[in-house]
């Protein structure tokens, strides 16, 4: 077998593995089905025209899962921005730590006791959807972030890798995402009547 | 396998520095023994904190299960045909 036939057979399997983390991810950023599967496509035909610079087969995810996000910047970010965005400016400092960390051990005291509440039975009525519906209320990203390393599976440096910033950042984008995340869905439980009263 | 004294010994570490490394830990993305030796006792310690790391597994194993939407059967017929165009 030639080195390009290799390289199209390694290749060809590897999308075939991850075409739906790919579609998943595409969907959650662009927040659009048709723009999701044109940014796919358009993925795969980018990917292919530079394999050569895919140094290491075991870094396969990381290495396409950075050209969809780099395709997303360039060419559908613009549509997908939405101005709720605007109310998370509290948290989007890095360098904001210690006022970060106490957000989340208060928010999470009052999270932790609506969830463990066995008559809002919170954790049983959160459907998938509602789950979706959080996590894509996300700042973009934080949102990116949690997708990749809570549903994607990817580690912290590969992460990193993805979306080419630190480790470091990648850490404090986790801990704020979450934060957010947890704001979310309690708005959410409030709104679809899950929750009636403050617990 | 690593044995308890094996371990090093854990400082005491606050509620605030602790879930500072939560999310760390939990994604086992703490390397330095130290740290995830403190993170550890201070869990062990810490009803409230523990409740806490546990209520946050939960909303990982959700997120996984809830995570991947389904892949509609014409992207995968697109994506086919892109790749036996290449």
């Amino acid at each position: 077998m030639s080195q390009q036939e290799d390289d199209k057979q390694f290749f060809t399997d590897c999308i075939e593995q991850n075409m739906r983390s790919l579609y998943a991810l595409a969907l959650r950023l662009t927040c659009n089905s048709a723009d999701a599967e044109d940014l796919v496509a358009e993925t795969v035909t980018k990917a292919w025209s530079v394999i050569h610079s895919l140094q290491d087969r075991t870094r396969f995810r990381p290495w396409i899962f950075r050209i969809l996000h780099n395709g997303f910047i360039s060419d559908y970010r613009k549509k997908s921005i939405r101005p709720v965005e605007t109310s998370y400016d509290e948290l989007a400092d890095d360098n904001n730590k210690e006022q970060v960390a106490t957000l989340l051990i208060q928010q999470s005291e009052e999270f932790q006791q609506w969830w463990a509440n066995p008559m809002d039975g919170f954790a049983n009525n959160l459907l998938g959807e509602d789950l979706i519906a959080a996590i894509e209320s996300l700042p973009e990203s934080f949102r990116v972030t949690v997708l990749l390393i809570n549903v994607e599976g990817l580690s912290y440096d590969e992460t990193a890798e993805v979306l080419n910033i630190s480790a470091g950042t990648v850490r404090s984008r986790m801990n704020r995402g979450r934060t957010l995340l947890q704001k979310a869905l309690w708005q959410h439980a409030k709104d679809a009547g899950l929750i009636t009263e403050e617990v | 396998m690593t044995n308890e004294s094996d371990k090093p010994e854990a400082n005491e570490i606050d509620c605030l520095e602790a879930f500072d490394h939560l999310y760390a830990y939990l994604n086992n993305e703490i390397t330095n023994p130290i740290e995830l030796s403190n993170i550890e006792h201070h869990l062990s310690h810490c009803k409230s904190c523990f409740s806490r790391a546990e209520m946050e597994r939960k909303l990982n194993q959700r997120m996984k299960e809830s995570g991947k939407s389904e892949l509609p059967e014409a992207v995968q017929n697109r994506l086919r045909n892109v790749l036996s165009d290449l």
